[in-house]
């Protein structure tokens, strides 16, 4: 086991550092905290020619055939530049996870169309999955798709959705589940099917984005599909295998917006050991109050075990491409603690640094509150709730018997 | 065009602490960078070459690791690296260093321009570029901040000085030490030109390879000798008296006279 980075790997993370020092300061996530979307396009096209969108897509597609390993010490310092985790949503999370599935299993059409874009930070491609009727239970999805001819006729309503207003200013599209057959009464899983829908079809009518507690400078919104007609080629592997297919997706996503919550808390940490060594209540700085060093060295703590924990997760899903040797339920059950440890670290992270700032942690004076309000959204959801991870962790220690949805 | 650029690897002394008691540097978890000065030299050699077209070696002087600079010059746009290293270079003072680089630039052979930082952070001395142009016997111009014209046979710089700037034309080949600008915003390398930077050679050369193994080497050959390195004790606070001249100069007098100095 080697834990040294490779010469390589320092020098991206640096380049990822250096590029962020200069183009997203913590003032202009801020700025673009308090304006909201839609996100300013000239952030992924710099991300763009960085090559740090969407790495891991093959260079044959336009990627850098980068791993999993060094995209998600990418992910990491997007976290740390950005701890409203809006720019790691939007260009990790969603356009790397998501968008390296999607190119995956696409055909040459839509990588032409939406995926090269994608990867420059012209286009958007984001997730549709969650609906009206249900989030985490898959089984409660109403959309369907019906075949005609050579073409899909789909229909039904898809929400809380990321991205919806950039990929309208930005064009683009998205990777969306729905039905095509009944599913058998005990295998709600089965015939879902995944299409790429651009924002533009004819009958997508999307919905007025939401008032979102944080992450502001992406959109979160929905949309309608009233017989929207898509050709074939823009189906996304087998029909009827789409909700493996997500499963990947979401393994892919999940992974790297755990690293990105890991550099939240860094960053957290570093902001925080500022104000606490120069902060002085009763003459003395209140680093030195054990009420406050010790609950700093317990968050250190607890961020550099989740960060060799995500690093274990990163190298077994190289693996799992590489060669296989690890399955994909082996990696997502390691995929599911980081997605639930990560984002709740952050927000613990964030809760506890605004309570040693006291007011000046509640203001936006200070980033706190606004990290605190960003990473909440993978706590409550995105990307999957905290129990959808258990439940994940369950089944694997305790064999799919014990499924609470069986 | 032949370019050579050297470059040093230094802690980053924006995050360096000096040991109150021993008076030393704290360089333990200090990272390392590359020179500024030489960051923006490798950058003005970049930006020149892509208008004569050439090939650009950067060449330094380091332990193994300083193979870690060189590979972030290489990914900038450097052509070619190579890293002159082994334990007869070990404490090396200026003469001894511009005296290795001179053996390794010969090694190299036919150069038209070499570029330099105007100094290293961590030392400050701004000796080892002006020493290297001594060693190699050629023309050499300090405080550049810009080449403003370059033909096959000469260069022409804006130079920094107390008073303004110089237009200065030198035959070559010639050395320049760069100063930086305030403006001035280093390129930041992509992932493809990370990788790519893997493809490209970085050599390591030890005293072997630059020949004759006599000659001003490390410790033995160098003429400096540091003996004590210490901070200057801290300043109290001064004294500024804003008034007109007339007024000021009775109350400074005052002043001297009350602290006992006159
Ligand atoms: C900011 C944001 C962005 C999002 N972006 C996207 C996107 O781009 N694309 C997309 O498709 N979706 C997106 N989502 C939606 C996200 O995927 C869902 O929020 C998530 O799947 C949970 O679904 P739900 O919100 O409907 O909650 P529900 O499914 O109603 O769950 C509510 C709560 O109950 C818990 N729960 C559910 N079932 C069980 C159980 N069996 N046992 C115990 N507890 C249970 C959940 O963990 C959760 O805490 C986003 C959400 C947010 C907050």
């Amino acid at each position: 086991m080697d834990f040294q980075l490779t010469e390589e790997q320092k020098l991206i993370k640096e380049s990822v550092r250096d590029w962020f020092a200069r183009n997203l300061p913590l003032e202009r996530v801020r700025e673009m905290d308090t304006k909201g979307h839609p996100y300013p396009q000239d952030i992924p096209k710099g991300l763009g020619e960085l090559g740090v969108i969407m790495g891991t897509v093959p260079k044959e597609h336009g990627g850098q055939g980068l791993d999993w390993f060094t995209q998600t010490l990418i992910a990491e310092e997007i976290g740390y530049a950005d701890p409203t985790i809006a720019c790691a949503a939007a260009f990790m999370a969603v356009a790397t996870g998501w968008g390296y599935t999607l190119d995956k299993y696409c055909s040459e059409e839509v990588r032409e169309m939406a995926i090269k874009p994608a990867l420059k930070g012209e286009k958007f491609v984001g997730i549709a999955t969650t609906e009206p009727g249900g989030g985490s239970d898959v089984a409660a999805f109403k959309s369907t798709a019906e075949k005609d001819g050579d073409e899909w006729v789909l229909n039904g309503e898809k929400t809380f959705i990321s991205g919806v207003e950039e990929a309208r200013e930005w064009g683009g599209g998205y990777w969306v589940n729905v039905r095509t057959g009944e599913p058998p009464e005990d295998a709600p899983h089965k015939n879902m099917t995944s299409f790429f829908v651009p924002i533009d079809a004819e009958g997508l009518e999307p919905d007025k984005p939401y008032r979102d507690a944080g992450r502001n400078a992406l959109s979160t919104g929905g949309f309608r599909m009233e017989n929207v007609r898509i050709p074939d080629s823009y189906r996304l592997g087998e029909e009827g295998k789409g909700f493996y297919r997500t499963m990947e997706g979401f393994d892919n996503a999940r992974l790297l917006i755990g690293a990105s919550s890991v550099g939240v808390t860094q960053r957290i940490l570093e902001e925080g050991m500022k104000y606490i060594k120069e902060r002085k209540t009763f003459g003395k700085p209140l680093a030195k109050y054990e009420g406050i060093q010790f609950e700093l060295v317990e968050l250190y703590r607890e961020m550099e075990a989740t960060r060799l924990m995500t690093y274990k997760t990163a190298w077994m899903q190289d693996k799992r491409y590489q060669d296989g040797s690890f399955k994909p339920k082996d990696v997502a059950k390691w995929i599911s603690m980081i997605k639930w440890k990560a984002p709740h670290l952050a927000l613990e992270a964030a809760n506890k640094a605004m309570h040693w700032l006291g007011a000046a942690g509640y203001s936006d004076e200070y980033m706190f509150e606004m990290a605190w309000r960003g990473v909440m959204s993978y706590c409550v959801g995105a990307e999957g709730g905290e129990n959808i991870q258990k439940i994940v962790i369950g089944r694997e220690l305790l064999g799919p018997d014990y499924v609470p949805y069986k | 065009m032949n370019f050579i650029v050297c470059v040093k690897q230094v802690p980053d002394t924006t995050e360096v602490e000096v040991d109150r008691e021993s008076g030393t540097i704290i360089r333990e978890g200090v990272p390392s960078i590359l020179n500024p000065f030489d960051e923006f030299a490798l950058n003005e050699a970049i930006r020149v070459k892509e208008k004569t077209g050439g090939r650009i070696t950067v060449l330094s002087m380091g332990p193994p690791q300083a193979q870690e600079a060189l590979r972030k010059c290489l990914a900038i746009g450097a052509d070619e690296a190579i890293l002159l290293t082994d334990q007869a270079f070990a404490g090396s003072d200026t003469w001894a260093t511009s005296f290795t680089l001179a053996r390794a630039v010969e090694k190299l052979g036919k150069y038209d321009l070499i570029f330099c930082g105007q100094q290293a952070t961590d030392g400050d001395t701004a000796q080892v570029g002006p020493e290297l142009a001594r060693q190699l016997n050629i023309p050499q111009m300090t405080y550049v901040e810009s080449i403003e014209e370059i033909d096959d046979g000469s260069v022409i710089c804006k130079k920094e000085t107390d008073g303004g700037y110089q237009r200065v034309k030198s035959g070559l080949p010639a050395l320049l030490a760069f100063i930086s600008t305030p403006a001035f915003e280093p390129k930041i390398p992509s992932i493809m030109e990370v990788m790519g930077a893997k493809s490209k050679t970085l050599s390591q050369w030890g005293i072997d390879d630059l020949g004759d193994e006599d000659g001003d080497y490390g410790l033995d050959g160098s003429p400096t000798q540091v003996i004590r390195v210490y901070s200057p004790p801290q300043r109290g606070e001064g004294v500024i008296i804003e008034e007109p001249p007339e007024v000021a100069v009775d109350k400074l007098i005052e002043y001297l006279e009350s602290e006992g100095i006159i």
